[in-house]
């Protein structure tokens, strides 16, 4: 199955000679004894084993190849299986090696899979640990100057950022409640790095329908954040919403986004576009990329720069699609809920990264 | 030195036959265990990490691309051999197209002499029932590549077992444009007529052509009047009322004009799914990008918008192997497992 030294060696000569080495015939020999096939394809499924025979002469494979043919290569409809198996299946006649092998892998199956669940278990209950012992040395104290200290020694911070939340318990309780006091942490924690634009990402939108209530609660956290009086005023959107703005010059932009905007969004423009098309308005080969692009961000939102997902692990959950292209996603496996530290280090994260959008 | 000899005698080892035997043996086993447990159907790779790894080992780039293609190769055994039905690659982006001009030729030489060698062994590849499929801007691709990607499609287009989507030259915003332009064009091409004998739009078609031959001379006259300008903006609210109104359209668009559209508003995300280039496929299970760069990057942006488990590894994509894949897909089968057990209580 995986190939063995010999044959990737011959591989890379013939490589290297520009191909010329072996001949389509010579290849297909390779194919019949070693694993050349995903070589030469690159796409091919099934078993081939291989065979010390490759040291012997090439003579001795034109005698032998319609012999070893049928052994390496698996019949059209055997796929999947190995052609080990088949072979044994042809030399047993009860089935009874296929049986004690079934058995065999589905006690390993299960061994696996109990160590597998013992590490995770263990790697949960460190990260766990280690995240609360991040958390409380970095706490922010709810204070702007600590965090401004935080970030101070990042190179450059993103002008967009965008967050994953979850409404816990289908909404049930104080589900909600625990949601906008998330959203107004966060929010809290972007104006004092000076991060300009939040969107917030819930999947059911309940958000959108207590817009001013959200609007009312960020605004009451910036209060006890930075003062009564130089609280940063904050403009709430949501597609399809009036937008909620609170007096004076705007710091942060508070975007609310949730699954009908992902593909839903996508459809709405498809729908629209479809429309013009038929009255004969715009004509369908105008329709490109950037019409497209140019008419989500605006709906939408444009292209956020960093993605937090507060999440054990990266799960879109419906995030929409095409604003999600270069955007740097962080999750800390195995997180669960909203803090501090995660948010410190995505901004770390984000920092050092290196974008060269396909160069 | 010593380092050296120790590293000799270690290859020296892994490379003996009885050693190679062996893990061949243990790489047999485990994935006959892990096929006891679910399978995802359709596995996503972005292959990242081709140049800094053959940066780091101080080699070729190209050389870095082809280390690479013997990663997929091993890969794509591996999948196949678990169950995995279908598996999609990144191989070449339209943004790469942006790179040095040596580089992109040698992919492209690179991608032909693969394609080339594929298409001489037709017949072994029906063996594994293995389908490949080329997803991207066709008009990208070089004309010197073209015949072979096409050849090689063809031969394999029949076999239903397993399918390797290539995305080459694709970017996932360009494929979705090219999904809403093709969900625009099947609404509005006209519906099919109806098989009833007597048609409405055909006897409102008749009268408005007589009307119109009566009016000819005044409608030609009229069409360079500004007013012409004036009606396209109430255009909105009466097209579909305009069958007998006295200003309607000279004949030139009356033919246009009763068409029957399909109405938008039947346009749902199933309809642009299914003009995207992996409508056929199962729904995306895995995406995994290698060399610890936790982008997108324009791969598969449509697919993995929902219960896809995403997965950024560090290592490079050269390195690559079954022991990088085995922890993914035990992680995978154990939160499917979690997920289950999630929803059962509740039904």
């Amino acid at each position: 199955m995986s190939f063995t030294t010999r044959d990737t060696q011959i591989y890379r000569e013939d490589e290297k000679s520009g191909h010329r080495k072996l001949g389509p015939e010579e290849r297909e020999e390779l194919v019949k004894v070693g694993g050349y096939t995903f070589f030469i394809s690159g796409s091919i499924a099934g078993s081939i084993r291989p065979s010390p025979r490759l040291a012997t002469s090439k003579l001795c494979y034109h005698s032998e190849a319609n012999a070893t043919y049928q052994n390496y290569l698996p019949a059209p409809s055997s796929r999947q299986r190995s052609s080990s198996r088949v072979k044994k299946q042809d030399s047993s006649r009860f089935g009874i090696r296929r049986f004690l092998k079934a058995q065999f892998y589905a006690l390993l199956y299960l061994i696996i899979h109990a160590i597998f669940s013992l590490y995770i278990r263990i790697r949960i209950a460190y990260h766990s640990i280690s995240n609360r012992l991040v958390a409380i040395l970095k706490h922010h104290y709810n204070s702007p100057e600590y965090i401004a200290r935080d970030i101070a020694t990042l190179k450059r911070l993103p002008a967009h950022l965008s967050i994953i939340l979850t409404l816990e318990n289908g909404g049930k309780g104080d589900a909600l409640e625990k949601l906008v006091n998330e959203v107004s942490e966060v929010a809290a924690w972007c104006t004092a790095a000076g991060i300009p634009k939040l969107s917030v990402y819930e999947k059911t939108g309940i958000l959108k329908r207590y817009m001013t209530q959200t609007h009312r609660s960020v605004c009451n956290r910036l209060k006890i954040w930075f003062g009564k009086h130089q609280s940063p005023p904050v403009a709430l959107f949501a597609r399809g919403a009036p937008a909620i703005r609170s007096h004076g010059r705007q710091s942060l932009d508070l975007i609310l986004i949730s699954e009908d905007d992902g593909r839903e969004a996508m459809v709405d423009l498809t729908r629209v576009l479809t429309e013009m098309v038929q009255k004969d308005k715009i004509a369908a080969k105008d329709i490109t990329m950037d019409v497209i692009d140019n008419e989500l961000s605006e709906a939408v939102m444009s292209e956020p720069d960093l993605l937090i997902s507060f999440e054990p692990y990266v799960d879109l959950q419906g995030y929409p699609p095409w604003a999600i292209r270069l955007t740097e996603i962080h999750c800390a496996p195995d997180n669960q809920g909203v803090g501090y530290q995660l948010f410190l280090q995505a901004l770390r994260k984000y920092a050092q990264a290196t974008f060269k959008l396909g160069k | 030195m010593s380092d050296l000899y120790l590293s000799h005698v270690r290859n020296w080892f892994w490379k003996s036959p009885p050693a190679e035997w062996l893990m061949k043996g243990a790489r047999d086993v485990l994935i006959g265990t892990l096929k006891q447990g679910p399978i995802p159907k359709h596995v996503a790779f972005e292959m990242d990490g081709n140049r800094r790894f053959a940066r780091n080992h101080k080699i070729e780039t190209i050389e870095g691309h082809h280390l690479g293609f013997e990663a997929l190769a091993r890969v794509l055994e591996i999948c196949y051999k678990c169950g995995v039905k279908v598996v999609t690659v990144y191989a070449f982006s339209i943004e790469n197209f942006n790179r040095p001009r040596g580089e992109v030729k040698g992919l492209m030489a690179m991608a032909k002499v693969k394609l080339e060698q594929l298409v001489q062994h037709g017949e072994l590849l029906d063996r594994y029932g293995a389908c490949i499929r080329v997803l991207g801007e066709r008009d990208l691709i070089p004309d010197d590549v073209l015949p072979f990607v096409d050849r090689a499609v063809e031969m394999t287009k029949h076999n239903k077992d397993a399918v390797l989507n290539i995305c080459f030259p694709y970017t996932s915003r360009a494929e979705m444009t090219s999904a809403i332009k093709a969900t625009i064009d099947e609404f509005t091409s006209p519906s099919q007529p109806s098989k009833a004998p007597f048609s409405q739009t055909r006897i409102t078609q008749k009268i408005r052509s007589n009307y119109s031959k009566q009016t000819e001379s005044l409608d030609s006259i009229r069409e360079t009047s500004p007013d012409t300008s004036a009606r396209s903006d109430v255009d909105d609210s009466m097209s579909s009322t305009t069958a007998l109104d006295p200003e309607s359209p000279p004949l030139q668009s009356t033919t246009a004009k009763p068409r029957r559209f399909p109405n938008a508003e039947h346009i749902t995300a199933d309809t642009i799914n299914s003009h995207t280039y992996t409508a056929e496929c199962p729904p995306l299970d895995i995406f995994i990008r290698t060399s610890n760069v936790t982008r997108l990057s324009d791969f598969m942006l449509w697919q993995c918008h929902e219960n896809t488990h995403i997965f950024f590894l560090q290592c490079f994509w050269p390195e690559f192997d079954l022991w990088h894949f085995v922890p993914v897909l035990l992680e995978w089968q154990w939160r499917h497992k979690k997920i289950l057990e999630k929803e059962s209580p509740r039904k």
